[in-house]
């Protein structure tokens, strides 16, 4: 009986090796162990066709971490692959909730340390006919600490088969799968939105409020390399995360990720959201940045303004008046020919912006590459550009299509109905050449530092302003009696817009002289100067009225005296001015910013603020001066203590450059606030507000406070 | 300032406004810097204007860099394309005492001992060309063209694995940026998310 007992002891004992005490096998460097690395069941037994988990455990020497399923900005993640017998699957590895972690030179891994468990589920297959089972798989892995060393290993757990079975190795399962994420709850909203190439993604839920620390974790997919994701902005319920997309992948809607929540960062506490494509993917046509319809508008106005151009205005009425003739004041005849005409307008402005889309992608292909506002040069070629329009709008020269081509072009509007409606729209864009031109050879000069969409956009609204009235006369000729007459009016008008143009000017010269100095302003005037007389010369002299000779005399006088001012001027003087270091720009109690100086105050524990700014940039001018540089501003910065830096890309610096398209950006402004070395940095909107400013001052005080 | 303001602001309405919108960075312009090699010669992408450059971030205890080097990948591409005229920068932007940070002649033993082809191994303890270009990888990849911009930013090839079998069946996007610009056409893949080793910065 008692041998008996002993026998049935040693069975026991026996089996609980086998079932409990698994199989494991450990990574050593250098004679030190680095992982450890076991497959564990949550049972102790399989039923047929009962699903149960099984878990890969690593268990790291202290430092030493391996990988989430997005390992970050390095690193790679663990892979288990699974030699199961037939009829058997294996679902996807279940990823707890990784730790980010952030190194010197902004590298941002995810990863686990000191230990942790993948999961997976395992369904056997429904009829087994053998006692018990060996389940074996490859798990393959990265660990790192200074160095990295990849580390395998062939594992197998042995699993008896039976009917019953009982939970096992539960303390492990249970603290592991508190870490899982969660599914999104249902009334917590999404909204995934696209910025340029970049990704926003907003979130609205009760749950904010309870957590100081909350991140995104992203789940890119494969070769979509994604930057850091920033909190744009948080208030109450509200967040919103900035994930710069660093590989063109115009398709790129939405992005799976975690949605992180803790009471610190990498706390045990942690606990997550899943963000799945699906989930968001519907909202993902929301509406783009509020900048783009305040641009948009803008093309809209000077669409409509160029109506009042005075060989324009006249055409309206005369359109209008002519539809209403030929439809015999059938309503919607008049409609459709005006819905044609506008129609006209579209192509002509479409056609437009391809040819310039065009252009510039040669452009970037071959040399013009560096046609930018912190290009000196692209500055210089938009205040000619804008100079010589003024000039034009002024009356000192005038802009005209040859006969030739404007006869032609009026023969293909013969054509009858809406085709004949539409060539007529084409073609009256085309005739108004000479009073357009001024306006939209500046808006090409401005397009070309823009994107292909944006361009595209700008010329589609310019369109639709321009061919509103028609559109609004049409529906309701009526209305013909409240268009003003045509007169000198129109002249006037013309003549006051041209000073327009000289404002632009002035502020043209105001970049150059940021970038170049005030020689550089000055040789750039100088320039600009022998560029009027050389306007002036094309409007005195190459008249029709002169003999051909007389002309060509002229035209070659008027190249001479721009080609050799433009080598004495811009390829000498200008030239040779020095790049203005922007230095000169910081006043009050702002500093001059550079990473090291970023790093240093964050080091000493200070809050630091930066603005990434430019002499050409009229939002960060307004910025300045309306939010950052008024009184209750400035007084919050000195109260906590918050370090001002500013960054000056006027001239292009690669460094900050670099640091625009890390936050995302294409360009200025940038708004940044460091609340210390280990806080997500908050990135705050383009145009800012005294109460955005302040209400982030008063978070910011508070987490400093708190740790 | 506010009535400048106004003005402007009224001014770029009139021209339609397009600068309202920040314009895009400088971007492709590959940031310059100095460096120098084992024998104590400088090096800076500037001076190989007219001609194509290849950064290379570098780490001799990296898994990821063995993968290539210890294959003969790595030395392959650089004798490849150094004797088509480009120029090809090998960086160890690895601080002092942490792995894979090379003195000088532990350089000149790398490259003699893995019989390395690159026109440069340079040395940047501080990390201020890593930085520069945000290198976070060893290895990772630039290739600047002779304009001075940068047309190629990411991984060495498509298999993000320390595993030396899986070269043969990937694409080695350098050298298809590589052949793609010698032939004068656009890089067709420009950014790929780079993998290796973190760059162990100061």
């Amino acid at each position: 009986m008692k041998s008996a007992f002993r026998l049935g002891a040693y069975a026991i004992v026996y089996l609980s090796i086998l079932v409990l005490a698994p199989h494991g096998e450990s990574q050593s460097y250098q004679g030190k162990e680095l992982v450890k690395a076991e497959l564990l069941a949550d049972t102790d037994a399989v039923i047929p066709g009962k699903p149960f988990t099984i878990g890969l455990l690593l268990r790291m020497a202290p430092g030493w971490h391996t990988y989430w399923k997005f390992s970050g900005d390095a690193g790679l993640p663990t892979e288990i692959n699974w030699n199961l017998p037939a009829g058997w699957k294996a679902g996807e590895i279940q990823w707890p909730i990784p730790l980010k972690t952030n190194d010197p030179g902004d590298i941002q891994t995810y990863g686990y340390q000191d230990e942790v468990l993948l999961m997976q589920q395992i369904t056997p297959s429904a009829k087994i006919d053998k006692s018990s089972v060996k389940l074996s798989a490859d798990a393959s892995w990265l660990v790192c600490e200074r160095i990295c060393i990849p580390g395998s290993a062939k594992l197998n757990v042995d699993l008896p088969i039976a009917s019953a079975n009982n939970p096992a190795n539960q303390e492990l399962f249970a603290r592991w799968r508190r870490l899982l994420p969660q599914n999104l709850p249902e009334t917590a909203k999404g909204n995934w939105s696209r910025i340029g190439s970049d990704l926003r993604l907003s979130l609205t839920t009760t749950a904010l409020a309870n957590y100081p620390t909350v991140g995104f974790f992203p789940l890119p997919p494969d070769n979509t390399a994604v930057g850091h994701p920033t909190i744009e902005s948080r208030s109450g319920n509200e967040i919103t995360f900035h994930i710069p997309i660093q590989s063109a992948n115009k398709s790129l809607l939405s992005m799976e990720g975690l949605l992180v929540f803790g009471q610190q960062a990498n706390g045990e506490d942690r606990s997550a959201w899943q963000i799945t494509n699906a989930a968001t993917a519907s909202s993902a046509d929301s509406t783009p940045a509020r900048g783009i319809f305040t641009f948009l508008f803008f093309g809209f106005v000077g669409g409509i303004i160029l109506n009042l151009m005075p060989c324009v205005l006249p055409v309206i009425s005369l359109k209008i008046f002519g539809f209403v003739q030929h439809a015999g004041q059938s309503r919607q005849k008049i409609l459709r020919s005006g819905i044609a005409f506008a129609g006209g307008i579209f192509a002509w402005f479409i056609g437009l912006a391809a040819l310039l889309i065009a252009l510039k992608a040669a452009g970037r292909e071959i040399t013009w590459g560096g046609l930018q506002f912190t290009n000196a040069y692209f500055v210089l070629f938009l205040s000619v550009i804008v100079l010589v329009f003024a000039l034009n709008l002024f009356g000192v020269f005038e802009i005209s299509l040859p006969q030739s081509a404007t006869r032609g072009l009026l023969g293909w509007t013969g054509a009858q109905g809406e085709a004949g409606s539409f060539f007529q729209g084409v073609f009256a864009t085309v005739l108004a050449t000479p009073c357009t031109a001024p306006f939209l050879g500046t808006a090409l000069g401005f397009a070309f530092a823009q994107s292909p969409a944006i361009i595209l956009s700008m010329f589609v609204a310019i369109a639709a302003g321009m061919s509103a009235p028609y559109l609004l006369l049409c529906a309701q000729p009526a209305w013909l009696r409240f268009l003003p007459k045509p007169g000198p009016w129109m002249l006037h008008v013309k003549q006051f817009m041209g000073f327009l143009l000289l404002a632009t000017l002035l502020f043209l010269l105001y970049v150059l002289g940021a970038q170049r100095g005030l020689d550089g302003a000055i040789w750039a005037s100088c320039f600009l100067l022998f560029v009027s007389i050389a306007c002036w010369m094309k409007g005195a002299f190459v008249v029709p009225s002169a003999s051909v000779a007389a002309r060509q005399i002229s035209v070659l006088l008027l190249l001479v005296l721009v080609i050799g001012s433009g080598i004495y001027f811009i390829g000498g003087k200008f030239r040779s001015t020095k790049i203005s270091t922007g230095s000169t720009q910081l006043a009050g109690d702002w500093q001059a910013f550079t990473p090291e100086r970023l790093q240093a105050e964050l080091e000493q524990g200070h809050s630091v603020f930066v603005d990434f700014t430019a002499a050409w940039c009229l939002t960060c001018k307004f910025n300045e001066a309306n939010v950052l540089e008024s009184a209750a501003v400035r007084e919050a910065f000195q109260r906590h203590a918050v370090v001002k830096l500013k960054a000056d890309w006027t001239n292009g610096d690669p460094i900050i450059t670099k640091l625009l398209q890390q936050f995302g950006r294409p360009g200025v402004p940038l708004y940044v606030l460091y609340r210390g070395k280990s806080e997500e940095p908050i990135v705050f909107p383009e145009l800012l507000t005294k109460s955005i400013i302040l209400d982030k001052l008063e978070t910011i005080s508070h987490t400093v406070a708190s740790q | 300032m506010k009535t400048k303001l106004t003005l402007t602001i009224f001014a770029s309405l009139v021209t339609t406004a397009l600068y309202a919108f920040d314009p895009p960075p400088v971007g492709t312009a590959a940031p310059d810097f100095s460096l120098t090699d084992a024998k104590g010669e400088t090096y800076s992408p500037s001076q190989y204007k007219g001609k194509y450059v290849v950064l290379e971030w570098f780490n001799p205890e990296c898994p990821f860099v063995k993968k290539h080097y210890g294959s003969g990948n790595m030395q392959k591409l650089q004798e490849e394309y150094t004797g088509k005229g480009v120029v090809w920068l090998t960086i160890d932007s690895n601080a002092p005492g942490s792995e894979g940070n090379l003195s000088a002649d532990a350089a000149s033993k790398v490259m003699t001992g893995w019989k390395t082809r690159q026109t440069a191994l340079l040395l940047d303890p501080e990390g201020k060309a890593g930085r520069a270009y945000g290198a976070k990888n060893t290895p990772n990849m630039v290739v600047i063209n002779p304009e001075g911009k940068i047309v190629y930013e990411g991984a060495i090839d498509s298999k993000a694995t320390p595993n030396p079998a899986d070269i043969p069946n990937s694409t080695n996007y350098v050298k298809v940026a590589l052949d793609e610009s010698l032939a004068g056409k656009p890089v067709t893949t420009s950014t790929t998310k780079p993998y290796g080793c973190s760059v162990k910065y100061k």
